[in-house]
């Protein structure tokens, strides 16, 4: 079956296209004219000398919290990387040979590429060693920068030292539980 | 028998059983922790709690023998409540350790946790801190804080090792698990009490961190440790195999295997392992592709006139059958099978309880196969010897001392082996020993048969080293001059590990 559509033709209102260009172009000049002497207004920013703060809340790039020993906070119980979606947590557990810490991670990587900043593994820690940061520039050269180590997660410059847990364990301990 | 009725589902069950058996043969939920149907009734959990005939009181499961025409329910409001209490008991000093323990996910505690949690501690006072990692000995790793003394452990080794090493000490909430003046607990049969305990006080030192238990996913095979044959589960991931248990089977390991059968999972994991098959030139290894390897030995069987095969009982019935049937088509050959055993002076040995001298899974299937043994002397006068070694050369110290003396005889050698024999520096195999890798029980199917005669089939699990080959499968090749992997041949039973978590403790 042959379906005939009906093309439009010009006409004067479509084919009359000066004046609608010049209302753009007044409106872009007046907006422009508009911002060069109110700059503090502009809404936009001057990436990359400017930046916008986002909220603590921002699921931004992952952060290994420590202790206050300044030791890392992770148990290894692989809670986050079971709970990860994208598959893209990777820890070996060994024995520490303090007793009263256990057992702990070797080797935590996380593949920044893989992960979709889900916060599941944020959600599923039960002693508070992995967040979700505000940072979110995460520009690389190349592939292997972002495969993530306890370094870069847990002792990267813009931690300033690393974030502390707030679960420790010789607190609870003392508390009896 | 007598007959009973369960939650409304009526049983009948042997005379003299206990009310937790009726429940188990009908397949129906009791919580329970220290019962286990391999040891003695302790009745200290308290958590396996029935009403029966709408009596007064609740009676334990455990210790409460059926009666004819007995009504009982553990689904009514006051034994859950009961069970709930029970639990919360349990739990009033059990530490917040499940991220570090290695029980998580096949807990008892956890599991009962789920059902009858109170969620929020009532208790105002401290809980009792108690010693953690505790070494017991070469295998086994204690946590008192964990144990919630059901008692398990101290009655396996009263009861089926009989060497009493484990008790109860100090009253009360301070009661913990210990062996007497701290000595280790060194029986062949330890990390049992690994197994029974229903909590992650008692952890396999071997197991320990190495992975979560949701991670592995299980086949069903058969210990290739020793001529009992116990029925185990090995416990693999992608990442190689992690650890071996034991399961119930009542013709011949009962509950119950020893610690040298579960380390056998090692040798098959990928560091320890020949990968590709190599080819022995002026001392040197280097690796062959299948297809050369094949024209090498078809080469190699067609020029020699004296064969040998060294045999162990450590193969399948299948593959004595494929090797029986190889023989018989190169008649015009002379084939000499010889037998060569592990430790001839202690073969024979028993300790009573499940460990036998004869390393081999498959003895009777070998003796059985209907081959005629030559002595071991004809070797030396062989062209060619086919060894299909031992897939633990640990074993086996003799073999290799054949191999050496063999090798400076410059015979040449078709070895199948599991582990990497070109580490063997000392060995100067002649040139054109071909070594080629060799499947391990835990990679193919099949049958062996036990020192009772039994014949038990094993699964292919896993497989670790893709270039691998069982003894019937290069024999097939060589017949046809190339392999074709059976890709449809599909034999593998492999459970998703927390469908039988409830079963392994």
């Amino acid at each position: 079956m042959v379906t005939v559509k009906k093309v439009q033709r010009r006409n004067l209102q479509t084919q009359s296209y000066i004046p609608s260009l010049l209302k753009g172009l007044g409106f872009t000049f007046s907006k422009m004219i508009k911002n060069l002497f109110n700059q503090d207004k502009m809404p936009t920013l001057n990436y990359p000398e400017e930046k916008y703060d986002y909220s603590p809340r921002f699921k931004g790039n992952h952060v290994l919290t420590v202790k206050k020993d300044g030791a890392l906070r992770c148990t290894a119980c692989m809670l986050c990387a079971t709970n990860c979606p994208a598959d893209c947590i990777n820890i070996v557990a060994s024995e520490h040979t303090d007793p009263a810490v256990e057992k702990f991670p070797i080797h935590y990587e996380i593949d920044v590429l893989r992960c979709v900043y889900c916060g599941f593994c944020e959600e599923a820690c039960p002693v508070d060693a992995i967040r979700m940061g505000p940072e979110w520039q995460t520009a690389g050269v190349n592939g292997s920068v972002f495969n993530y180590d306890i370094k870069e997660l847990a002792h990267r410059p813009g931690l300033k030292g690393g974030a502390v847990s707030r679960v420790d364990d010789l607190e609870r301990h003392k508390a009896g539980i | 028998m007598f007959k009973c009725t369960i939650n409304g589902h009526e049983v009948e069950v042997p005379e003299g059983a206990s009310v937790i058996e009726a429940f188990k043969l009908l397949k129906e939920d009791i919580a329970h922790y220290c019962w286990h149907p391999g040891l003695s009734i302790a009745g200290v959990c308290r958590l396996c709690m029935v009403q029966i005939d709408d009596g007064p009181r609740l009676h334990i499961a455990c210790n409460t023998l059926v009666k004819d025409g007995m009504k009982i329910t553990n689904q009514t409001e006051v034994v859950k409540e009961a069970v709930r209490w029970g639990m919360d008991f349990h739990l009033i000093n059990h530490p917040l350790d499940c991220p570090i323990c290695d029980q998580a996910g096949e807990c008892g505690l956890q599991e009962q946790y789920m059902k009858y949690g109170q969620y929020d501690s009532s208790m105002a006072e401290k809980k009792v801190k108690k010693r953690k990692v505790v070494d017991l000995g070469e295998r086994v790793v204690l946590d008192s804080e964990r144990c919630i003394l059901c008692s398990r452990c101290v009655r396996f080794t009263d009861e089926v090792t009989k060497t009493n090493e484990l008790g109860i000490f100090n009253r009360g909430d301070h009661s913990e698990i210990g062996t007497f003046e701290d000595q280790p607990l060194d029986n062949k049969y330890s990390l049992n009490t690994v197994d029974i305990c229903p909590v992650g006080a008692l952890t396999s030192k071997d197991f320990r961190f190495q992975q979560r238990v949701w991670y592995l996913k299980d086949t069903d095979s058969i210990c290739t440790g020793c001529s009992t044959g116990c029925s185990i589960k090995v416990y693999h991931n992608k990442e190689g195999l992690f650890r071996v248990k034991p399961v119930f089977n009542e013709k011949v390991n009962g509950h119950w295997m020893c610690d040298e059968g579960r380390d056998l999972y090692k040798h098959v994991n990928a560091p320890v392992r020949l990968k590709q098959i190599l080819k022995s030139v002026g001392n040197e290894w280097f690796p062959l592709g299948l297809e050369r390897a094949l024209d090498h030995l078809n080469e190699a069987f067609s020029k020699a006139e004296n064969i040998s095969v060294l045999i162990t009982a450590q193969h399948t019935v299948e593959e004595y059958k494929a090797l029986k049937n190889w023989a018989q088509q190169l008649q015009d050959k002379t084939i000499n099978f010889v037998y060569w055993k592990n430790n001839p002076e202690s073969f024979d040995s028993f300790d009573g309880l499940l460990i036998r001298g004869d390393k081999n899974p498959n003895t009777k299937g070998l003796l059985e196969a209907g081959f005629e043994f030559a002595d071991a002397s004809v070797l030396d006068s062989s062209d060619l010897v086919l060894a299909p070694m031992p897939e633990n050369p640990a074993v086996y110290p003799k073999y290799m001392e054949k191999l050496e003396q063999l090798s400076k005889l410059q015979t040449q050698l078709c070895l199948l082996s599991v582990s990497n024999i070109t580490q063997h520096e000392t060995i100067n195999f002649a040139d054109g020993t071909l070594a080629i890798p060799m499947k391990t029980a835990f990679e193919k199917a099949g049958h062996f048969i036990n020192h009772q005669g039994l014949t038990q089939k094993i699964h292919k699990g896993r497989v670790i080293v893709k270039a691998a080959l069982g003894l019937d499968e290069l024999l097939q090749a060589i017949k046809i001059g190339k392999w074709i992997q059976p890709q449809l041949l599909k034999s593998r039973k492999t459970n998703e590990s927390s469908k039988v978590s409830g079963e392994l403790w």
